[in-house]
């Protein structure tokens, strides 16, 4: 039988949307200020992979993102803090499943939209952003 | 005693016992699954005197956007199937959680064989819903760590609450965590968790509805799991819990069988205090043959049709080696630790025909050879002291991971030789081997499919044991087989150790004094060449 081969991504797109009081725990946990948004990334796929335990771990160059979701059209993944977009901006997403071997998708980390100082109760949900 | 002695004393752990149960569902309504989830609406209408609570996951995990739970992460239901002997109790709790999975498939009542199989044996048996983590996810196995510790905390509620059918009847000193799958790498995350106060920002001290835990764990057990798709930030988690996993060689699901680093980490040797035990036990069983999706009743194989052994096998299977560590560690059945000793105990009970690879380590030991120290060359381990002569094999110790997947940090010996009569001699100061105090030496070996290596033929070599003039001799085949590694669905074929255990009452009868106990050789006199990684050469019970 043929490894399994990583998912093909079709697109990224990266929406800001309203922290919900999990991302503002986790933040203040970590000493860091209130954000004002969290970043939305979905990864858009050309064919969603079988559901299996193995999984295609994703990286942004060479960060491992460490949890990511399903939706409709792919997966997701959350960020909030922008500096992640400034520190992989044009970078290569990324699949592993050793943290060894990678491979490329061809497709990089897109920027994140800008938010305006009090524009944080206009932002969408993060529900809304995946429906 | 003899493997045939051993078996005729004991009664086959998988077959049923003699105690009756009922067998109910328990659940957080009021829940609506969909029509598109018709497969969860049996959680809609529980057993009116098992209702539970919701958690709030969301510390910890989103659920999957595709799916239509009725629920968000914020309060996911606590559902559950569960085996309750009939009588007064107080029994002994197991707890099985299955792992991802078409999210859209009930993966629950998948071990209902095996909840059924141990409350027949007096023990309270769940398996349960994690179902809503399931899905194109990843990262997400500290939730359901968290999930299957929040179950045993129902229990726990309902053992502790006067006029519930549970009151005083669970025994909250023995409890077995068992986990497919991601489930298996989130009992060990569980294991980690259950000791700890807070999970970053998140308190387990019940104040924001998660926690308290501290069980008394008997064990954790992972079947077929997966490894570090979640990592503390303290590394990747050690289970600090007597550990036992079992996966197949035909797993084209974790191919990697990524398990094995997990148990590779727990319980390993402390440099700092070698002879220093956390009073734990570890087992392994690597099973040829066997699948990944096999061990949940409910899941198709993910295997082609001959590939993997029929499915009624590999059940029975899981049934005699689970049954058998639940035997021992939650019923006090301590012979049953027979079979996690050495599988062939259970040959009459497997199978026919089936191969299996085995590794065990007791709490109480002493490293005459551990090969942690570094990547130089072999040595004896110190409290121990001694030295280690190569004469015609070629002995490197190196960091490459014997199962595949990534990388590991457990050193390994590899011996090569070329010439029949080789030999690997260690020469210990018996002032500083107390082996007299142990019942066992144990070896963990076992062969690549290197060319060195007849391919589908056992590796054989002879183990020599000396005291003064005395020496005792030893085919390693007359202790176990030593399996040529079972072809992998995808990736290099694994090289899995067996322990060899050879008893030391054995070596006495054959004139050698434990307490003085002077050279320990592996003489590869019984092939003309080969290929074998060592793990840890010890003195232990």
């Amino acid at each position: 039988m043929p490894l399994p081969e990583p998912p093909k991504v079709a697109a990224v797109e990266v929406i800001a949307a309203q922290p919900t009081e999990t991302d503002r725990a986790a933040v203040a946990h970590m000493g860091a200020a209130e954000p004002k948004a969290v970043y939305v990334v979905k990864v858009k796929l050309k064919a969603k992979p079988p559901v299996t335990s193995m999984a295609w771990a994703l990286y942004v160059n060479d960060e491992l993102v460490s949890k990511y979701w399903e939706y409709a059209d792919g997966i997701y993944f959350t960020v909030s803090d922008p500096q992640f977009f400034t520190r992989h901006r044009g970078k290569q997403l990324r699949f592993s499943q050793n943290g060894t071997d990678f491979f490329d998708t061809g497709v990089k980390l897109a920027a994140a939209p800008s938010v305006a100082e009090d524009s944080a109760t206009r932002l969408p949900l993060q529900a809304d952003v995946l429906k | 005693m003899t493997v045939a002695q051993e078996t005729g004393e004991l009664r086959n752990p998988g077959l049923p016992g003699s105690e009756e149960f009922d067998t109910l569902i328990y659940g957080s309504p009021p829940l609506a699954y969909p029509a598109t989830l018709s497969q969860y609406v049996i959680y809609n209408t529980p057993d009116p005197a098992y209702l539970t609570g919701r958690i709030n996951v969301s510390a910890f995990a989103n659920l999957g956007a595709a799916t239509p739970w009725p629920f968000t992460n914020t309060n996911v239901p606590l559902n559950g199937h569960v085996c309750i002997p009939r009588g007064r109790g107080p029994f002994p709790l197991a707890v099985f959680a299955h792992g991802n999975h078409n999210p859209f498939e009930n993966s629950t009542p998948g071990y209902l064989y095996l909840c059924q199989l141990l409350a027949s044996h007096g023990i309270i048996a769940a398996t349960i819903d994690v179902n809503f983590l399931n899905g194109s996810n990843f990262g997400e196995n500290d939730a359901r760590a968290i999930v299957h510790l929040e179950h045993l905390k129902q229990f726990r509620t309902w053992n502790n609450t006067s006029g519930h059918p549970l009151h005083g009847k669970v025994d909250l000193n023995r409890i077995l965590i068992v986990g497919h799958s991601r489930g298996g790498e989130a009992v060990g995350h569980a294991s980690f968790f259950n000791r700890l106060a807070a999970i970053g920002p998140v308190l387990l001290d019940g104040s924001a509805g998660l926690g308290p835990y501290r069980f008394a764990l008997s064990a954790a057990a992972a079947i077929a799991p997966t490894d570090r798709q979640f990592v503390p930030v303290t590394g990747p988690t050690v289970v600090p819990d007597s550990y036992f996993i079992i996966h197949g060689s035909k797993d084209s699901d974790v191919f990697t069988f990524e398990g094995y680093h997990t148990y590779e980490r727990a319980h390993a040797v402390d440099l700092a205090n070698p002879t220093v035990s956390d009073g734990k036990f570890k087992a392994m069983l690597w099973v040829h043959k066997a699948n990944h999706n096999q061990f949940n009743s409910v899941w198709a194989p993910e295997t082609a049709p001959g590939v993997a052994m029929p499915r009624p096998s590999q059940e029975q299977i899981a049934k005699v080696h689970l049954g058998a560590l639940a035997l021992a560690v939650l019923l006090d059945r301590h012979e049953y630790f027979a079979v996690l000793h050495d599988h062939a105990v259970a040959t009459a009970w497997d199978p026919a025909g089936t191969e299996l690879v085995s590794q065990y380590q007791d709490p109480q030991r002493i490293f005459v050879q551990h090969n942690q120290e570094g990547l130089g060359p072999l040595v004896v381990s110190l409290p121990v002291q001694g030295t280690v002569a190569a004469d015609g094999v070629v002995a490197t110790r190196q960091l490459t991971a014997l199962v595949g997947g990534a990388a590991t940090t457990t050193i390994t010996a590899r011996l090569a030789w070329n010439a029949a009569g080789s030999r690997l001699l260690l020469q210990v100061d018996p002032a500083t081997l107390p082996a007299e105090r142990y019942k066992v030496l144990a070896l963990r070996v076992g062969q690549s499919n290197e060319a060195a290596n007849t391919a589908n033929r056992d590796q054989d070599f002879t183990l020599e044991v000396s005291s003064g003039s005395r020496t005792a001799v030893f085919p390693a085949s007359s202790l176990h087989r030593l399996l040529f590694p079972d072809p992998p669905p995808f990736g290099p074929a694994k090289i899995v150790m067996q322990t060899l255990r050879l008893p030391v009452a054995r070596l006495v009868e054959c004139g050698v004094d434990p307490s003085d106990l002077r050279a320990i050789a592996l003489v590869f006199d019984r092939r003309l060449s080969g290929v074998v990684y060592t793990g840890d050469l010890q003195f232990t019970n």
